[in-house]
């Protein structure tokens, strides 16, 4: 199969996926009426469906662990921020256990996750297994929920406050840039499904070995950096953000027309 | 020798009662601004020694098939110029600039802790003697000041050199460590009640941004140079075949080496927007802007030291994402020229001396900048790399910026310091004398990289153009060294005759210069009100004050303990120092190897003992309520038991080491032995000191110390004593649980 070919119909129209989504979408407007934010809303969707019915997807499926990398950074960091942000304003989420309201709770979901999914076999059970993979999407997404809820919680009062969301933050990336390095670097293999397959379903190993030029190594490399440079970059990103949070509530600073 | 004392007196840094002993005054000093002094003072000898080499350097390369210098010399200065300049002139003068200022601007009587302020000044001349008596001890390191393996390893620099090198920079290194972690908790725990955090001047707010940079990255250096000292002097191979990689070391050495020059660097962003405003009569255009770049740029630092490995075929994948990742600095330090730019347009510019510096400064950093984003594409690094391109590069970035930013801020605030102006016709001399011979020496060298000249090489044969570039570029060194003589001699008729400067001579707008020049010993007999970024603006200014930053009588709430503080400041200090250590043993044991491997370690004893260390932190949690709940007697119990539980794991891990000496297992049998040792031996080290905090603490309270309230030491060190235990968790589970599990 060809690239083009490939990306036209690598689609894996999943029934389950689209009617969560078409259910989230109901729900949500039925409950906030209007309320809250519903653009952000679309946009999480939008990239949960995208991230499990696109080419991504059967790529991440069994041929391409930098896919899956991708995959998994979406769904656990950027579909939960989206969707806090699309709660309205004044919504409190106190009812939430206390364990899960804690900081340290949030931070060990957050970034247990991408520990605990690339224990070697539980990255091959994921994909070997439907059941697993479902079971994993959805704790990356419930995961992703807890440990963005600390920094980006509807209501100001319920969030960490300034310095103490940029320690959180630069924690899980210097923990998730940790696990990055060891991947990028690794001279073994950590998750050998990807490496040594055991099917071509969709007939593109031609494709993605010579066409695209993705050896093995080369695509645990990527799958590493990734994980390394731009999920790094998101955290790094979640940090600049408190920046105008920490001098907001501060009025702004005297205009330059005063002088001396 | 009492003619320095008359100076000193006159410039009234000496008290008539401390004449009698002003030596033993300013040895035994724990005066934030004498440590201040001290710091510039000793970074002014190592200027001399660094600068002389840098002469030497150039007269050698001054014609072409010079025989001046022999090779290794040449090898040995180029290293100790850059080592030299880097951790002994550079970081101990703006540690001690950001000294005397911080503690002043946020209206401090003192840095947090005094005597650890001066045990950090004190290790400056320690390492720095150490690194120089290099010298007399078979001759000095010659490896560059990047110390690349395997050229480092002692079958290629054979003599004690290298090791001199590492240890002095392991010394160095942790003063600076110590120096930050006074900083951070100056800076949270000592400031003004009204001196909020969002009031903080610039100068101060990003010393304090800098100082976790600090405590962050020098520990990464601190664990490489530890192990290229284990690989010297005890035989193993970290760095060298078989197993070892000489790339580790320079993924370690870039860890810690690229967001050096950002330690160096925004102390003189702080200084630049901390001068530019004053000379431009104006408040700063965005300070939310600047100070939150700072953060940006700190922590972008942090993740992009792969690009000074370009060349070293880490792979084309991995230069992709950081030739990206590179050129995002460029965001923040771009915002940062503009907001200088924007505060000088419509201002009424005052061109004094320090104005100057720092307008030289911020054109100069534009060049090294844009070429710093030619750096960060790799396809145009490979080219330039190991060129004059590249030194011209750095050397704008060191002199261009920081030197230039370093002598703005000496013709700035040496007034404050010594009571006395600086003469501004000499500054002036010092000024044009110093950007023209700096432009002179170092934009030739773009277009000597550009034609080909590696660097580091001692001579170069005659090529069409060379010979008269490299003269012009050495011609330049010494209109340099002539600008520093310059500004000694100012330096010293100042001190001795200088026009009286008053409290304020810039008429600036930040609390140092609320107090007389120099300051008393207490720092301030009263405060003005804060309630703006220009306290002192709205003292002469009561009709047109600035507006209120917070509400109008706003204190601080956010005053953290500064016994914790600190510890925690260390404990994110000392995880990066385990985190290289931990990465380190899975890197070298990713592969099996022949010889002693993981299997072979006792896991149930080890368990066992384990389990006590993990009982210890429930015991000092006891310890902790205790003392809280006034129970002496409790409070003593439990600390006991915690040092008992402490002394048995340390007894066990003794017990296992005996073992494996026993069966003939040493630190260089093979890497996972090196990588098992290290790691652990380390950790049992840090379980060392902490037993010998709490038998201090122990001995305290048998003295009936602990009844005095507060009592703040417990809580900090069972903090520490935590954190020790916690990274046992993680040396357990990667050292003994891991391999066996595969």
């Amino acid at each position: 199969m060809s690239t083009e070919q490939f990306f036209l119909t690598a689609w894996t129209w999943n029934p389950l996926v689209l009617i969560i989504a078409g259910v989230g979408l109901a729900a949500y407007l039925f409950v906030f009426r209007g309320e809250g934010r519903p653009a952000w809303l679309l946009l999480a969707l939008s990239v949960f469906v995208l991230t499990l019915v696109s080419p991504l997807n059967a790529l991440a499926n069994g041929y391409l662990f930098s896919a899956h990398m991708l995959q998994h950074i979406l769904l656990l960091l950027i579909v939960p921020a989206f969707f806090i942000l699309s709660l309205p304003r004044s919504l409190s989420l106190r009812w939430r256990p206390r364990f899960f309201a804690h900081p340290v709770a949030g931070w060990i979901a957050g970034v247990g996750a991408m520990w605990f999914w690339h224990w070697p076999t539980l990255c091959n059970a994921a994909v070997a297994s439907r059941s697993v993979y479902a079971l994993q999407t959805v704790s990356l997404l419930v995961l992703g929920i807890l440990f963005w809820i600390q920094v980006l919680a509807p209501r100001e009062e319920e969030r960490l406050s300034p310095p103490g969301a940029v320690l959180y933050l630069f924690s899980a990336c210097v923990t998730c840039s940790a696990l990055g390095v060891i991947l990028t670097f690794s001279p073994v293999t950590v998750c050998s499904i990807y490496a040594l397959p055991v099917g071509d379903r969709l007939g593109i190993w031609e494709t993605i070995r010579t066409g695209w030029g993705f050896s093995p190594e080369k695509d645990q490399q990527i799958g590493g950096l990734l994980m390394w440079v731009p999920m790094c970059l998101i955290y790094l990103g979640a940090i600049f953000a408190q920046i105008p949070r920490w001098f907001g509530e501060a009025p702004a600073a005297s205009p330059a027309t005063q002088r001396l | 020798m009492n003619e320095i004392a008359t100076v000193l007196d006159r410039a009234g840094i000496l008290t008539p009662e401390q004449r009698q002993h002003w030596k033993m005054a300013w040895l035994s000093t724990v005066d934030h601004k004498r440590i201040g002094v001290l710091y510039m003072v000793t970074g002014l000898v190592f200027f001399i020694f660094a600068g002389v080499e840098a002469l030497l350097i150039r007269l050698q390369l001054a014609v072409p098939n010079s025989t001046l210098l022999q090779p290794d010399t040449y090898n040995m200065l180029f290293t100790m110029h850059g080592t030299t300049m880097i951790f002994l002139v550079a970081m101990p003068v703006l540690f001690g600039l950001a000294n005397y200022i911080v503690p002043l601007q946020i209206g401090a009587r003192d840095m947090a802790f005094p005597r650890l302020n001066a045990y950090s000044f004190w290790l400056v001349p320690f390492g720095g003697i150490l690194l120089h008596f290099s010298f007399l001890a078979g001759g000095a390191p010659a490896v560059g000041w990047f110390a690349y393996a395997p050229l480092s390893e002692t079958a290629y620099s054979s003599q004690p050199g290298v090791d001199y090198w590492a240890l002095s920079l392991l010394v160095l290194g942790i003063g600076s460590v110590g120096a930050n972690i006074n900083f951070i908790a100056t800076v949270l725990c000592s400031r003004a009640p009204h001196m909020t955090l969002r009031r903080l001047p610039l100068f101060s707010w990003m010393i304090f941004v800098n100082a976790f940079l600090v405590i962050l990255a020098l520990p990464v250096l601190n664990a490489g140079l530890v192990m290229i000292l284990i690989d010297r002097l005890l035989n193993t191979h970290f760095f060298l075949v078989p197993g070892g990689s000489a790339i580790m070391w320079q993924h370690i050495f870039w860890a810690f080496g690229h967001p050096e020059v950002y330690i160096v660097a925004i102390p003189a962003f702080a200084i630049l927007s901390e001068i530019i405003p004053v000379f431009s009569r104006k408040p700063i255009f965005g300070y939310e802007f600047v100070a939150g770049s700072t953060v940006a740029i700190a922590f972008l630092s942090l993740g992009v030291w792969a690009h000074h490995m370009f060349t070293t075929g880490l792979g084309h994948t991995i230069d992709l994402f950081f030739v990206a990742s590179s050129m995002l600095i460029a965001i923040p330090t771009g915002v940062k020229v503009l907001n200088w730019s924007a505060t000088m347009i419509g201002g009424r510019l005052r061109f004094d001396t320090p104005m100057l510096f720092c307008i030289a400064a911020l054109v100069q950093f534009l060049v090294a900048g844009l070429t710093g984003v030619s750096h960060a594409s790799a396809a145009l690094d490979w080219q330039t790399k190991n060129s004059y391109y590249l030194v011209a590069h750095f050397h704008f970035v060191f002199v261009g910026l920081i030197v230039f930013a370093i002598l703005g801020a000496l013709h700035y605030w040496i007034p404050k310091t010594s009571g006395r102006m600086l003469s501004e016709r000499l500054g002036k001399w010092t000024f044009w004398l110093m950007v023209i011979g700096f432009n002179m020496t170092f934009i030739i060298q773009h277009f000597l990289g550009l034609a080909g000249m590696p660097r580091r090489v001692y001579t170069y044969a005659d090529l069409p153009g060379w010979a008269w570039m490299n003269m012009l570029s050495t011609i330049g060194a010494f209109f340099m060294a002539a600008a520093s003589v310059l500004f000694v001699w100012n330096l010293i008729i100042s001190l001795l005759n200088g026009r009286k400067a008053g409290d304020n001579p810039w008429h600036a707008w930040t609390l140092e210069w609320a107090t007389s020049s120099p300051p008393p010993h207490e720092n301030f007999h009263y405060l003005p009100p804060l309630r703006s970024r220009r306290p002192l603006w709205d003292v002469a200014h009561p009709d047109a004050p600035d507006p209120v930053v917070g509400s109008r009588g706003e204190i601080d709430q956010f005053k953290p303990e500064k016994n914790k503080t600190s510890i925690v400041a260390f404990i994110m200090s000392e995880t990066g120092f385990f985190l290289v250590l931990i990465l380190a043993f899975l890197y070298y044991n990713a592969a099996p190897q022949a010889g002693p491997n993981p299997h072979e370690l006792d896991l149930f004893k080890t368990g066992l003992f384990s389990l006590c260390l993990f009982a210890s932190s429930f015991t000092i949690w006891r310890a902790e309520t205790g003392l809280r709940n006034n129970n002496q007697g409790k409070m003593i119990g439990w600390l006991s038991a915690t040092i008992v539980l402490g002394g048995i794991f340390i007894g066990g891990q003794g017990l296992e080491y005996w073992h494996l000496f026993k069966s003939g297992v040493d630190v260089n049998s093979n890497l996972f032995a090196t990588t098992f040792f290290t790691l652990t031996g380390f950790h049992g080290l840090h379980v060392c000191v902490g037993l010998v905090a709490l038998l201090v603490l122990l001995g305290l309270a048998l003295a009936g110390d602990s009844k005095k309230r507060p009592w703040p030491g417990l809580d900090a060190i069972g903090l520490y004593w935590h954190f020790v235990d916690v990274v046992w968790v993680f040396v357990l589970s990667v050292v003994y649980i891991l391999p066996r599990l595969r």
